[in-house]
């Protein structure tokens, strides 16, 4: 039903855009040197800020917002606050600390904190389950959009969106072509943008500012409330929102990478001033996703299509497209709003896969397998691992359980029930020692998978613990048997929480 | 393993970092103002939904909140979809402001 033909517009545009990219790629390596040097003075803050909203828009951010609102209309906003609000515990709880403590990703910072290699290897596998999971969305979205513009149906055009990654990934490793972000950043977000204007235009509603404009086409479509959703609790409970919503902070802010820029830049007060920057380039998607929602709604309305469920839920994770595809807007506008897509969602499963092999290769692997193994041995197993990872993300992929949204949020729980304590607690409590660490990442493993395992057979476990929110009582949780635990043991090393002392908490 | 705590390598009470007790000086002012920080996220996120719930006329949470008009939005979702995400900004914004002038205090001190 989704797949109709193909679309020759849309799919050249994209080999152009990809082709663009590796391009630009290429000159930011040659004027740039090495990547992380975002040499502060010509970049700025505003830079730094692009930077970092770029690191973040995924598949998720562009298909799975909308769709969510499509479907579930005011219950979605648990979504994108909780994707916004993540940044603000970030920047005031944890940003600067880590940052003086040095060590970024998860594996690095359990190692150098809690200095026990199982503490290790266990936050290497949360991580890489947290790619894996994460990365299932995106493909998810690749599939359905490859598929809207090949005109092939889902498995097919899965595998050939997870080839065309697999080519992009190999090509721009082999040139070296970077990621310029700032670069990145604009394409998308005009990408995903103009077409918006478009679409208010043509349906009549208060085009210059569509994020605003699309209050009235809101009045239009409130005369149906089912179809509107506009009322706060018609597709969830207060529970069930604010569940979902502190789950998605916690494992914003248990994700700490997704700030990667921020602990580039020379100069930490660049640094902070720069979030700021980040989450208005942020806000700029999350004011305007809604608003493809209702303009594809009221367009329903107009023309008295009556969607059923199925074929609802069938359509949301691609409602940005359709909006843009309804309102008869030219193949090729259609296709920008594809093709932000798809750029978001090959620039996160790129960076996602590379990461998970790096921590296999040098977390697991390196330390635990083989520690004798030579650099060339270790770059071998992370290529391999590369490709295993996209293996098995596509085999999940395939029959996707739910919408793109919904498993996105699954890597938030998971992160806020593991890594979010482990880093909180690393910093703020120097008491802390390895055995809590560990209990408590195993803790927050039982609670993220125990909705999904279990749900069915424990009656009432998924209402206690819905799976996309059960860091609402997990985080706690995992945080007082950490303590607990940390407690009974004897305490950590006493450098370390001299370092905490000295280095880590200091103007 | 020797269980017993050593005295000689634990840190002395006053040095030991606990987000509940903070050092007196820079960290403890710095805390402070995360306490009031993180009351204002809390409350404006989640204080919301306990008035939606709590004003709520039926269990759809219709309420007087959502039947009020504002920008063309009903109020609830206004404050949700575009209101919150600038309140989160000015909160980072605060934040840098207060950090920026606390760490200039301490840094001129040392």
């Amino acid at each position: 039903m989704l797949a109709e033909h193909l679309k020759l517009a849309p799919a050249l545009l994209l080999f152009a855009v990809l082709a663009i990219f590796i391009l630009v790629g290429l000159a930011s390596r040659t004027a740039k040197g090495e990547y992380y040097l975002v040499s502060g003075r010509s970049v700025g803050r505003i830079g730094i800020g692009a930077a970092i909203a770029s690191n973040w828009m995924s598949a998720a951010s562009i298909l799975g917002i909308a769709g969510i609102f499509y479907l579930q209309g005011y219950f979605a906003f648990a979504y994108i606050i909780g994707w916004t609000g993540g940044y603000v515990l970030l920047l005031i709880l944890m940003g600067a600390q880590i940052r003086r403590f040095g060590k970024y990703t998860a594996p690095e910072f359990v190692e150098a904190r809690y200095a026990s290699p199982w503490a290790r290897v266990l936050s290497a596998s949360i991580a890489i389950l947290i790619s894996l999971i994460y990365c299932v969305a995106q493909y998810k979205g690749i599939g359905l959009v490859f598929s809207w513009i090949f005109g092939l149906s889902y498995i097919p055009a899965l595998i050939f969106g997870t080839a065309v990654v697999i080519s992009y990934l190999v090509l721009s490793g082999t040139l070296g072509a970077l990621r310029n972000q700032r670069f990145h950043y604009t394409v998308l977000i005009l990408c995903f943008i103009f077409p918006l204007f478009l679409v208010a235009k043509k349906l009549g509603f208060f085009w210059p500012v569509p994020q605003i404009g699309y209050g009235a086409a809101l009045q239009e479509i409130l005369s149906r409330p089912d179809l509107a959703g506009t009322a706060p609790w018609l597709h969830g409970t207060p529970y069930q929102w604010i569940a979902l919503c502190f789950t998605l902070m916690v494992g914003t802010a248990g994700l700490p990478h997704v700030l990667s820029r921020f602990y580039t830049v020379p100069n930490i007060r660049d640094a902070r001033w720069s979030v700021v920057w980040g989450l208005f380039f942020i806000g700029l998607l999350y004011w305007s996703a809604p608003a493809y929602a209702t303009f594809a709604k009221v367009w329903e309305l107009r023309h008295g299509v009556a969607v059923n469920p199925e074929t609802a839920r069938a359509l949301a994770d691609i409602i940005v497209i359709k909006s843009a595809e309804w309102a008869s807007l030219p193949s090729w506008i259609t296709g920008i709003v594809a093709i932000a897509a798809i750029i978001a969602a090959f620039s996160t499963v790129t960076g996602l896969l590379i990461a998970g092999a790096g921590a296999f290769s040098y977390d697991i692997y390196y330390q635990l397998i083989n520690p004798t193994a030579t650099e060339r041995q270790r770059m071998a197993v992370a290529k391999v691992t590369t490709l295993v990872l996209a293996m098995v993300v596509l085999i999940v992929a395939a029959k996707p359980a739910a919408l793109i949204a919904e498993i996105t949020a699954v890597a938030f729980a998971l992160a806020g029930n593991t890594l979010f304590p482990v880093f909180l607690l690393g910093i703020w409590w120097d008491r802390t020692n390895k055995q809590g660490a560990i209990a408590g990442m195993i803790t927050g493993l039982l609670i993220t998978f125990a909705p999904l395992i279990l749900g069915q057979l424990i009656p009432g476990l998924q209402d206690l613990l819905p799976p996309t929110g059960s860091a609402l009582l997990g985080a706690p949780l995992v945080i007082l048997i950490t303590i607990g635990v940390s407690l009974l043991t004897p305490p950590p090393p006493d450098e370390i929480r001299r370092f905490l002392l000295e280095k880590v908490h200091t103007p | 393993m020797n269980t017993e705590p050593d005295r000689q390598n634990e840190p002395s009470e006053k040095g030991r970092i606990n987000f509940f007790r903070p050092l007196p000086g820079f960290m403890r002012k710095k805390v402070h103002y995360i306490w009031v920080l993180l009351a204002s996220w809390a409350c404006f996120t989640f204080g919301f939904q306990f008035l939606l719930v709590l004003l709520e006329k039926s269990p759809d949470g219709s309420s007087p909140l959502t039947e009020k008009i504002l920008f063309g939005f009903p109020f609830h979702y206004w404050y949700s979809g575009q209101f919150i995400i600038l309140w989160f900004i000015l909160l980072c914004l605060l934040y840098n402001l207060f950090v920026d002038r606390l760490t200039g205090q301490y840094r001129k001190r040392k």
